[in-house]
């Protein structure tokens, strides 16, 4: 079983963002990086498909993206990837969806993949669009939002979140693409020996150039944060008559209480 | 007439050959019971625990024959001195007769007990022997009448009780039975040397002589193989640490207080931590021969004391009874992993415990084991502050970039801006990032800058200090941090550095010089004092009514109790103490990473501590360290006491007074 996980390195959410000068992306100074969260939840599935299977798996691990995003794959591997992918590119931001989901396809096109497991989305970019576009243009099967995996053979059953709160389950053949949710797993604290064996394993890196990807097809106009509306509303009053207020507000305004 | 007596009088000197044929089947079998233990101790790692031998050798005599750990709890430590003692002279007693009867007088014609010294031996060795019998009268009441809380009672401690007790009125009895036919009316001038003697050979006088001394044969026999018996016991029974406790007071760890070994990350061995006996030293298990199930630890445990599944001596004797029955299971089975989390690092078991034992970094190295080996931590909260830690450097998970927001419009000095300074203030995560903890790092700037203090600060480039990572058993992190503030402090040329929290202190301070730091370190409580009496910091003092708590890393780990007190005294404050104050106080349940993770087994420690706080009667509880202001706060209001009791810190009281 060959498996795929591919990840991305994000900046913490708890940072301070600022606008870029250009405007079109955020300024990468004064931010904390760390594994895109979903991610993690793939890299996880991947290892417990690998653990599953009593260790008879390969797991590469690849990551779009400057030299800091080495950081990551060795998260990955230390988790439990066995071979680190790192396709250079300085600026993946003004690469989009398509670019990087073509990259990834290019790498992973003669590489008799079975699986591929992705984040749903990415915390900072957010398309959510990368795992869907590989599996098109690999032409394997693919589903997202996944918050359950189980493998029995070559079949998957997995479960999805669909909108409105339904959940699906589906069952599939390999070989596939799953992007991964909250939910599906807690992702493991990798224990001391692994990082230290993850600093021997195999990292083999590319430069994006080296694959041939057509041009962006979407193009980033303007980045800003949102706007100021409105403003918090500070409820007072005794606990009967704060809860009385707070109950007409949520009737009035979340529509799943209706 | 010559002042002494006959030796192996009625018994005769035909006794020798088979007394030392018991005594040395006694002697064989104690050795081939501690050779037996000793196998069993060197499972453990090696360690080495013989340097500084002439301090090891006063510890021991201090400690060991001087009984001072035994005697730091009054009730039964003296009592315990005094049999203690009491016997060891009986047995010096013995040991003399011996060696005048079968080797200087036979070999040299050398007689030593007679005259004075005779009459000194004797009154002495009856006292001894009287002191011994009501001491253990003493002891036994405790232990069968009182019944102390926690105490457990074995067989060992009736067989030992008992054994101990009949020896030495055996001894009396025959010592009485040949007073009787030889001094009582013979020689009585000589009688009154053996006041105890004497009045049990007036017991026995009325008896015929015949009869007399048919009971000092059997009386002499009985105490002489009881004694064996007894001797050949101590390796298999608690009897052990007679000469276990003291002798692990030669083995004791001679480091800074609070020392943990640093690990080296990149060795190449099978096992971070410990999971089995054989991830120990031998060190640690000899550590659960030596215990004496005093319970003292237990007694001061917050953990215990709060109804959470840890006992510091259970861990203890856990490693001893895996050791000694199933060496290669795993011990952390055993001990459970809801034990280990508990521990708060609070050092109250080490600074009690009357044997050296070294609890805390036990639990440390199987906490160790748990997170290095398995990635496993106390709860989910736990794990995000230390993959928090990793990401930005603070378990808050805040961006490190407003780290020194705290700072804002404060006269600091940004060490990246360059300039010089007089100390540099390590404010730690808490100070920088926590609401409540930032008006300890905005005052203690406040009170620097009034004393003409110029203070740096690392700002953004502060991470972690790591403690909270380390003493949940995540060295790898500790260290990741670690390493990067000690390159910042060297970049920057610190040489003296300030810090409001006692964990940073105790870590910088001490931990970090494992890792090349050489920057003095001290906590603001020691140097605000001296800066009030170098008259560089001058209060103007109001009169508060407050008590104070501890910090267990100032004051028991540092043994700084003074200082913040003469601090407070100065603002004018009146200290109603605590019962558990200075090296004796009780934490307030935040240490040992606890703070970063929720309190969900038995009672809440802060909640424990507020109401000792709240039984002075005073209406404010000062403190000197974060992670107690945030228990403490927190405690206020889970225990009710909000209203009656309020909590600041030092430095909060301090810059009120400028």
């Amino acid at each position: 079983m060959k498996i795929l996980v591919c990840i991305k390195q994000v900046p913490d959410m708890e940072s301070r963002f600022r606008v870029n000068s250009a405007g079109t992306w955020y300024e990468e100074q004064d931010l904390a990086f760390r594994l895109n969260e979903y991610d993690e939840y793939a890299i996880e599935q991947a290892v417990r498909v690998k653990e599953g299977l009593g260790g008879a798996a390969d797991i590469t691990v690849l990551s779009i993206g400057p030299d800091r995003a080495v950081e990551a794959i060795k998260k990955g591997l230390a988790m439990g990837g066995d071979r680190g992918v790192h396709i250079k590119a300085d600026q993946p931001h003004q690469m989009d969806a398509w670019q990087i989901a073509s990259l990834i396809a290019a790498f992973a096109r003669d590489k008799n993949f079975d699986l591929i497991f992705t984040g749903l989305q990415s915390q900072d970019r957010g398309s959510g669009q990368v795992g869907g576009m590989v599996a098109e243009l690999l032409g394997f099967a693919c589903v997202t939002t996944v918050v359950g995996f189980e493998l029995n053979g070559a079949v998957a059953a997995i479960r999805r979140e669909m909108e409105g709160g339904l959940r699906g389950v589906v069952r599939l053949a390999l070989p596939l693409v799953v992007t991964c949710q909250l939910g599906l797993n807690t992702p493991r604290y990798p224990t001391l020996p692994n990082i230290m064996k993850a600093k021997q394993k195999e990292l083999l890196t590319f430069q994006a150039a080296d694959f041939p990807v057509g041009d962006s097809l979407v193009q980033t106009e303007k980045m800003y944060p949102p706007e100021k509306k409105g403003r918090g509303l500070v409820l007072e009053g005794d606990v009967n008559e704060l809860a009385d207020k707070l109950a007409a507000i949520l009737k009035e305004k979340a529509p799943a209480l209706r | 007439m010559e002042i002494t007596r006959e030796f192996y009088w009625n018994v005769g000197h035909g006794v020798t050959l088979p007394m030392y044929i018991f005594a040395g089947l006694t002697v064989a079998i104690l050795i081939y019971g501690f050779v037996r233990r000793i196998r069993v101790y060197r499972l453990g790692k090696p360690l080495k625990r013989t340097d500084h031998l002439l301090l090891r050798f006063l510890r021991f005599v201090k400690r060991g024959l001087g009984q001072l750990r035994v005697m730091l709890v009054k009730a039964p430590g003296i009592p315990h001195a005094v049999m203690f003692w009491g016997i060891l002279l009986l047995f010096i007693g013995t040991v003399l007769v011996l060696i005048q009867v079968d080797f200087t007088d036979p070999l040299f014609d050398i007689q030593f007990l007679k005259g004075a010294f005779y009459q000194a031996f004797s009154l002495i060795l009856d006292l001894a022997g009287l002191s011994a019998i009501l001491m253990l009268a003493g002891l036994a009441v405790r232990r069968y009448i009182y019944k102390p809380k926690g105490l457990v009672t074995t067989w060992e401690d009736y067989f030992i009780g008992a054994s101990l007790t009949v020896i030495l009125l055996l001894g009396f009895l025959a010592e009485g039975a040949r007073m009787a036919i030889t001094e009582l009316d013979a020689n009585p001038g000589l009688a009154v040397w053996s006041p105890v003697g004497l009045l049990a050979a007036r017991l026995l006088s009325g008896l015929g002589e015949e009869t007399i001394r048919q009971i000092h044969v059997i009386g002499w026999w009985t105490h002489f193989l009881l004694a064996m018996t007894l001797i050949a016991s101590i390796p298999f029974t608690k009897l052990r640490h007679l000469l276990l406790t003291p002798t692990n007071y030669l083995f004791a760890d001679l480091r800074e207080k609070g020392a943990i070994e640093t690990l080296n990350l990149e060795a190449q061995v099978d096992h971070f931590g410990a999971a089995t006996v054989a991830d120990l030293t031998w060190k640690d298990i000899y550590d659960a021969d030596a215990c004496t199930s005093c319970k003292r630890c237990q007694d001061r445990c917050p953990a215990w004391n709060t109804d959470k599944p840890l006992s510091p001596m259970k861990v203890v004797q856990q490693i001893g009874e895996v050791a000694f029955t199933k060496p290669t299971a795993n011990l952390i089975e055993t001990v459970t992993t809801d034990a280990l989390w508990a521990c708060t690092t609070c050092y109250a078991c080490q600074e009690i415990c009357p044997a050296d034992i070294e609890h805390v970094n036990k639990i440390l190295e199987m906490r160790r084991s748990l997170v290095l080996m398995q990635g496993e931590f106390p709860s989910a909260g736990a794990m995000t502050a230390v993959n928090n830690i990793e990401v930005n450097g603070n378990p808050f998970g805040m961006a490190f970039a407003g780290r020194a927001d705290w700072a804002e419009g404060l006269d600091v000095q940004h060490m990246a801006d360059g300039g010089q300074v007089d100390v540099l203030y390590f404010a730690g995560c808490y100070a920088s990032f926590d609401k409540r903890n930032q008006s300890v790092a905005r005052n203690f700037i406040k009170i620097c800058n009034a004393a003409g203090v110029k203070v740096g600060i690392l700002g953004k480039e502060e991470k972690c200090c790591g403690e909270p990572a380390r003493k949940l058993g995540n060295e790898y992190l500790y260290q990741m941090m670690a390493t990067e503030n000690i390159e910042r402090f060297k970049a920057y040329g610190v040489h003296h550095i300030v810090t409001t929290c006692p964990h940073c202190f105790n870590t910088l301070s001490r931990d970090y010089r494992d890792l090349g730091l050489e920057a003095e370190v001290e906590h603001y409580t020691t140097f605000l004092d001296r800066l009030v009496s170098e008259g560089k910091l001058v209060l103007k003092p109001q009169s508060l009514d407050l008590t104070y708590h501890d910090s267990c890393y100032i004051a028991r780990y540092k043994g700084i109790t003074e200082e913040p007190r003469h601090l407070l005294q100065a603002a004018g404050g009146q200290v109603r103490e605590m019962e558990r104050s200075k090296a004796n106080t009780f934490c307030c349940g935040g240490g040992g990473g606890r703070v970063l993770t929720e309190e969900n087994l038995g009672r809440r420690i802060n909640v424990e501590r507020v109401e000792m706080a709240v039984a002075t009667g005073a209406p404010l509880l000062v403190s000197n360290c974060p992670f107690c202001l945030t228990m403490f706060e927190d405690g206020i209001k889970t225990g009710g006491a909000e209203g009656s009791l309020q909590v600041r810190d030092l430095a909060e009281i301090i810059a009120e007074r400028l």
